[in-house]
């Protein structure tokens, strides 16, 4: 039987469009343009690798509003063989709770699951929650933080990239994998993929379909609220010139207030 | 089991006191992100006079647990198996979890680094709670015992606050680096329960092949890092900046352009998508001082900014500003800390 890999997606305002207003010093999203969330692109990469080694299935996932199918079709002009959309009015506003559910719900609606994979993080919330909690909805085991991962009958084999070093784990399936971002490159789409995808077209599942009470997700099911928007905490510095034929005196300041060593550090 | 189920709001939300920190360790000692939140967690305990937990699982934690009770925790419970030396996803949240469900604190704190978020996210499905990431500032109001997780918005130069009103334990993640370490008191009082744990079976799926320690320089501990943006115009400059660090016994560190033109690894950005640091001494030369690195920096004790433009944001948040062209201000800073210190710079 096929190996049955899921990639989880997200669409995101694209961070290099995005740039900060230098009047008002607010984020001006409006020129931004939309793209896949950076560490997705390395997850479904690495879920083509896997699918180039072994008989793979691929399912690309994401519970977006219907301006993600473009970005469905792409994946699947790059190797995923088919695309699902969740798409309901309920999930808006959900935070990453109900967001993880809503996701583990589509997947076990899937049927049988080998590996998950989803990126690190996205680049507009970062959060990071939503694979491990896939991982936990679904009891699965989890390789968070992986660089590399391969399948070897019924383990997943995965580096992870932590702060102290590099650490291989072997895991059975099914296993949900975090993939950092940069960590492959992505391959591109071929034109006969493109023409196909559109053919094919992409299923879209309301939250009836996966089995989950609409009271269940969306703003009032999410335990976070975002309550006010703060300016950001200056810490007031003295900003003190230094003339540039003062230098000698200001490493002395830095030296008698311990900041600097005597005898370098 | 998780249970597919929303999140649930507890019947009684005054069950729910104190505060718990999870303590994040490697090779048996705790990582200086737990010792920070050791600090984040006493400062919330203190203002809602309730006890600060804490939770420290691994091989052997007796000494673990005894250096997070000198450092202001109340009582810090320990979770011994040779089995859980190193971080494994399940164990670990089951582990926590099930002291949740004991104790039920009212806020619950974990420090962010990889192996941190991995534990809280999936803590966070099996309490069904609420939980925040990246925090740059916690505070809690001492009369609702509400939990203000303040997170920067993305790539914005605002500030979120986010609240988790109804569901317990309120849980928050905030990147190592963003507190201070509280100073050791050997006269705190505290209490050390540690338990033994036999792991099931079916918790140990997870098998840790090999560890490969990094040997890539991490600058979040450095007391000293000189740091060079794209006012450097070329590759060179980073090594008039590494000169300048290695007199000073510092670290290299950029700005993110600079890491994506790949003139230095990763490790070495500060800032919002990089690293966040709080060195005695900090200097940015030829940084505009964008929000997104400011947050990375704004913990530094003593901040210089040498810039051509009089006018640079990175200026405000500086203690010292040296206006002129880093090719000219560096090498004369160089000569000078050899005048007054008799450091030599390292022939680079
Ligand atoms: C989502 C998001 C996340 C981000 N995350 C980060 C992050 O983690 N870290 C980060 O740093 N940035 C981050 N950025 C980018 C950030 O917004 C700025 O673009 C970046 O910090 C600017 O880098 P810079 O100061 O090196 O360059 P510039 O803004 O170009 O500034 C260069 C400065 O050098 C000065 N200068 C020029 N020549 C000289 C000279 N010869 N001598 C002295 N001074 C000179 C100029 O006056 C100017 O002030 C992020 C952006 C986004 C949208
Ligand atoms: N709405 C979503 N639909 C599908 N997958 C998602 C969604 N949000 C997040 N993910 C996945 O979870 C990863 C981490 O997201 P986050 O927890 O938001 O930082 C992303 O890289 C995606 O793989």
């Amino acid at each position: 039987m096929a190996l049955e890999l899921v990639v989880l997606i997200k669409v995101v305002p694209d961070g290099k469009e995005v740039f900060v207003d230098p009047v008002n010093f607010t984020l001006n999203r409006s020129m931004a343009t939309n793209v896949l969330n950076p560490a997705d692109e390395n997850a479904l990469e690495a879920a083509l690798k896997i699918k180039d080694e072994h008989d793979a299935r691929i399912t690309v996932m994401t519970m977006a509003p219907p301006f993600a199918e473009p970005f469905l079709l792409e994946c699947m002009s790059r190797g995923a063989d088919q695309a699902v959309l969740i798409s309901d009015r309920a999930v808006a506003g959900s935070d990453t709770y109900p967001t993880s559910l809503t996701v583990a719900a589509a997947i076990k609606h899937l049927g049988k699951v080998d590996i998950v994979f989803a990126g690190e993080k996205t680049s507009d919330s970062s959060t990071g929650h939503v694979g491990p909690g896939v991982a936990e909805f679904l009891e699965a085991e989890l390789s968070s933080y992986s660089r590399s991962c391969k399948y070897e009958d019924g383990f997943v084999i995965a580096e992870r990239e932590l702060e102290e070093g590099v650490e291989v784990v072997k895991i059975p399936t099914p296993a949900v994998v975090t993939v950092i971002t940069d960590s492959n490159v992505p391959r591109r789409a071929t034109l006969r993929r493109k023409l196909d995808a559109q053919k094919q077209g992409i299923i879209v599942w309301s939250l009836q379909e996966i089995g989950l009470p609409a009271d269940w997700v969306g703003l009032r099911s999410s335990p976070t609220v975002v309550k006010k928007m703060l300016p950001f905490p200056a810490i007031e510095r003295k900003s003190k010139v230094i003339e540039v034929d003062k230098i000698d005196e200001f490493v002395k300041e830095l030296v008698e207030t311990g900041i600097i060593k005597q005898g370098g550090n | 089991m998780t249970e597919m189920k929303k999140a649930e709001p507890p019947q009684d939300v005054s069950e729910y006191k104190g505060v718990m920190v999870y303590l994040d360790s490697f090779n048996n000692s705790l990582t200086r992100a737990a010792l920070e939140m050791v600090g984040a967690g006493r400062k919330m305990a203190d203002k809602t006079n309730e006890k600060l937990y804490c939770a420290v699982i691994g091989e052997n934690t007796k000494g673990m647990a005894q250096e997070a009770g000198m450092h202001g925790c109340d009582e810090v419970y320990g979770f011994d198996s040779k089995d859980l030396a190193m971080y494994r996803s399940k164990p670990f949240s089951d582990i926590l979890a099930g002291l949740v469900h004991e104790k039920k604190p009212n806020i619950l704190i974990v420090p962010g680094s990889k192996n941190g978020r991995d534990l809280a996210a999936r803590v966070a499905v099996k309490v069904r709670s609420g939980l925040t990431a990246d925090c740059m500032d916690l505070d809690v109001e001492p009369d609702t015992k509400i939990l203000l997780a303040r997170r920067p918005d993305y790539g914005d130069s605002t500030m979120s606050e986010i609240r988790c009103e109804k569901h317990r334990p309120q849980m928050a993640t905030s990147r190592p680096g963003t507190f201070a370490t509280p100073d050791p008191d050997p006269k705190k009082k505290f209490q050390v329960e540690v338990r033994e744990v036999t792991l099931e079976k079916n918790q140990l799926n997870e098998n840790i092949i090999s560890f490969n320690l990094k040997n890539e320089e991490d600058i979040t501990g450095s007391k000293v890092i000189v740091s060079g943006g794209l006012g450097m115009g070329k590759p060179e400059g980073l090594q008039l900046i590494k000169k300048l660090a290695d007199m000073l016994g510092g670290s290299v560190g950029v700005t993110r352009p600079i890491a994506d033109l790949g003139w230095i690894s990763r490790e070495h950005q500060v800032g919002q998508t990089g690293e966040t640091v709080r060195p005695n001494l900090y200097i940015a030369a030829g940084i505009s001082g964008q929000p997104q690195h400011i947050v990375g920096m704004m913990g530094s004790k003593v901040v210089v900014s040498i810039n051509k433009d009089p006018d640079a944001e990175m200026n405000k948040n500086a203690d010292y500003v040296i206006i002129g062209d880093l090719y000219e201000v560096i090498p004369k800073l160089i000569e000078s800390i050899e005048r007054v210190t008799g450091a030599q710079p390292s022939p680079a």
